[in-house]
């Protein structure tokens, strides 16, 4: 397989000193979908911004589609499609003038352009919206017409970040569908970012677990859950008081430590997430195990590891969603 | 090529947001109308007073002041809409894209030029209608116009490095407003020079409204046309144009990097 995205040892620092990405490197394939999963404030977006051209990289170095992201920065930007979090469409402009816009800025005119437009916005599905004002679209038809923009000149490689985030579950699992369609049918490289476990599990034939500007694992989603190697069994108690503080859970802890089978036990939220092999077997013995003590368990729930588990592992937080939680719009705002 | 393709589909589509948002320049328009409707009517005997030129309306004389003061006003605000497309993302859309760089502000300051010249074709004919005339006809009018947009071209660069700077546009809204009144008062816009007390005779020689107004002024009274004093006056729009420029350039290299 040919790469397109090669990235070695990757740094930026702010000037303020923020550190935004320390040291990266991984390489994504033609035509697969690669994605970048973390929290607020990995670095996700500042990586984006590094690959696509908007800001210079601190060390290290990268191609996109072959180019130096330094010294061939024109030829990179003729064949990527670049989608930012803020959703960036003209509200004054109509949803066509939009795209012709866009087009033109791609260097493209006359039929050639007419006819991509027009049939990238029946794709997305605004063709009777395409004359009127996109500021009076929702929000959802907003980022469908930033995304045909974006596809305006044919890109071999797409960059979204966050293409979902802040949209009803509705118009996500559309765009999801979307994605998918413009990845198998048309062949295009997709490299997204994200928060969300679910669209990085449906959607990435592979991922990057990103966290504080480090790249703290990488693999198919299915490799990295298999890592786990252990089901996650996720309890909630309290003491005989109904308290349900530190002491409590230190306490439980010491409980659980002298089962068997257990391979690793981590606070999460208020309670505690224990990693076991095969779950079912041994939650019997775990319940009989507090049976015995002063302490009640409140809940428990199996799960088998999901990339939240993966992201626990390695950097012992849990991938903290804030959900439609909007920061003050700027161009190399830092996420 | 690219340049002049990119350019101009830029510059359509801020005229195009411009038509689409006309309360825009309606309050662009709004002040010098009163300026011209009531203000000149206010102080139409000024022109008894010694000092003024003989035989000339203060209407005749104001027009020229008034006409600058909408071009420099209205190129205060220019920077208002570089705020919206760095605040929005549009910019940052466009930067990945194979636009020219230049284009984007030269896409700006045409538009923002044109939009000038509109609104002081407005203002011209009002004028003509209260029974301005211009001297040197047809050509003295489009040298006029020219001059005019050129002198607010040279100050659209100061509020775009604004905009780009403090990316509020409030603040490029609020420095215009605090500028244009004592820049118009000491300068020739509204009154000869001889009319002024000394120290403000001294600001409104080094004021570039002064020479602009002078220039415009010298077109349209009869008898004043001068080709050196229009020339020096281009020549210091010119001058103030490669100031801002130059500022306005370097601020936009730091924030497309």
């Amino acid at each position: 397989m040919t790469e397109v995205i090669n990235v070695k040892d990757l740094a930026l620092t702010y000037a303020d000193g923020t550190k935004a990405v320390q040291g990266i490197s991984f390489t994504v394939n033609d035509g697969e979908v690669f994605g970048f999963l973390g929290p607020n404030g990995a670095g996700k977006s500042t990586t984006i911004k590094i690959l696509t051209t908007l800001l210079h990289k601190t060390s290290g170095s990268a191609t996109v589609g072959g180019y130096d992201i330094v010294r061939q920065a024109p030829e990179i930007r003729k064949v990527i499609g670049v989608q930012s979090q803020e959703t960036s469409v003209d509200p004054e402009l109509t949803g066509r003038e939009n795209m012709i816009l866009e087009g033109h800025l791609q260097q493209m005119r006359g039929k050639e352009l007419e006819e991509r437009v027009d049939s990238l916005l029946s794709v997305v599905g605004l063709k009777d919206a395409a004359n009127k004002r996109a500021g009076r679209y929702s929000g959802g038809m907003k980022k469908r017409l930033d995304l045909a923009t974006v596809l305006v000149h044919k890109p071999k490689i797409m960059f979204l970040d966050e293409p979902t985030t802040g949209l009803d579950p509705q118009s996500r699992a559309g765009v999801w569908d979307y994605l998918e369609e413009l990845n198998k049918k048309e062949g295009i490289t997709i490299f997204l970012t994200t928060q969300y476990l679910e669209e990085a599990d449906r959607l990435c034939q592979r991922l990057c677990i990103v966290d504080g500007g480090k790249i703290v694992a990488q693999g198919t989603p299915s490799e990295l859950k298999s890592e786990i190697g252990a089901d996650a069994i996720t309890i909630t108690m309290k003491d005989y008081q109904g308290k349900s503080d530190d002491s409590v859970r230190a306490k439980a802890r010491e409980i659980i430590q002298n089962l068997p089978n257990v391979s690793n036990t981590i606070d999460s939220g208020d309670g505690l997430t224990i990693y076991a092999k095969n779950g079912g077997y041994f939650i019997p013995d775990l319940v009989r195990a507090f049976d015995k003590t002063d302490i009640k368990l409140v809940s428990i729930n199996l799960s088998t590891p999901t990339l939240d588990d993966v992201f626990l592992k390695h950097t012992g937080k849990r991938i903290r969603v804030e959900e439609l939680q909007k920061t003050a719009p700027s161009m190399f705002g830092r996420r | 090529m690219t340049l002049l393709f990119d350019t101009q589909n830029l510059a359509v589509r801020a005229l195009k947001k411009l038509v689409r948002n006309p309360i825009l320049i309606f309050f662009s328009l709004f002040q010098p109308i009163i300026f011209l409707v009531l203000f000149t009517q206010l102080f139409h005997s000024f022109n008894l007073l010694p000092g003024f030129p003989p035989g000339v309306s203060y209407l005749q004389y104001a027009a020229a002041g008034i006409l600058l003061q909408n071009a420099f006003s209205s190129a205060l605000q220019a920077g208002t809409s570089i705020v919206d497309d760095l605040n929005y993302g549009f910019l940052q859309k466009m930067l990945v894209t194979q636009v020219s760089r230049p284009a984007i502000l030269l896409g700006r300051l045409s538009s923002d030029a044109f939009r000038v010249t509109v609104q002081s074709v407005i203002i011209l004919a009002l004028a003509y209608a209260l029974g301005f005339r211009v001297a040197t006809g047809l050509p003295g009018i489009l040298l006029m116009l020219f001059i005019i947009a050129f002198f607010g071209l040279a100050w659209s660069g100061i509020s775009l490095a604004l905009g780009m700077r403090t990316r509020s546009a409030e603040t490029v809204f609020g420095i215009g407003g605090f500028l244009t009144f004592p820049l118009l008062f000491m300068s020739t816009a509204l009154v000869p020079v001889s009319f002024m007390p000394v120290w403000m005779q001294d600001v409104s020689k080094v004021n570039p409204i002064s020479y602009a107004v002078d220039a415009v002024r010298d077109l349209s009274l009869p008898g004043y046309f001068s080709t050196s004093a229009v020339l020096s006056s281009i020549g210091v729009i010119a001058l103030i144009a490669v100031l801002t420029m130059t500022a306005t350039l370097y601020l936009f290299r730091k924030v497309v990097s």
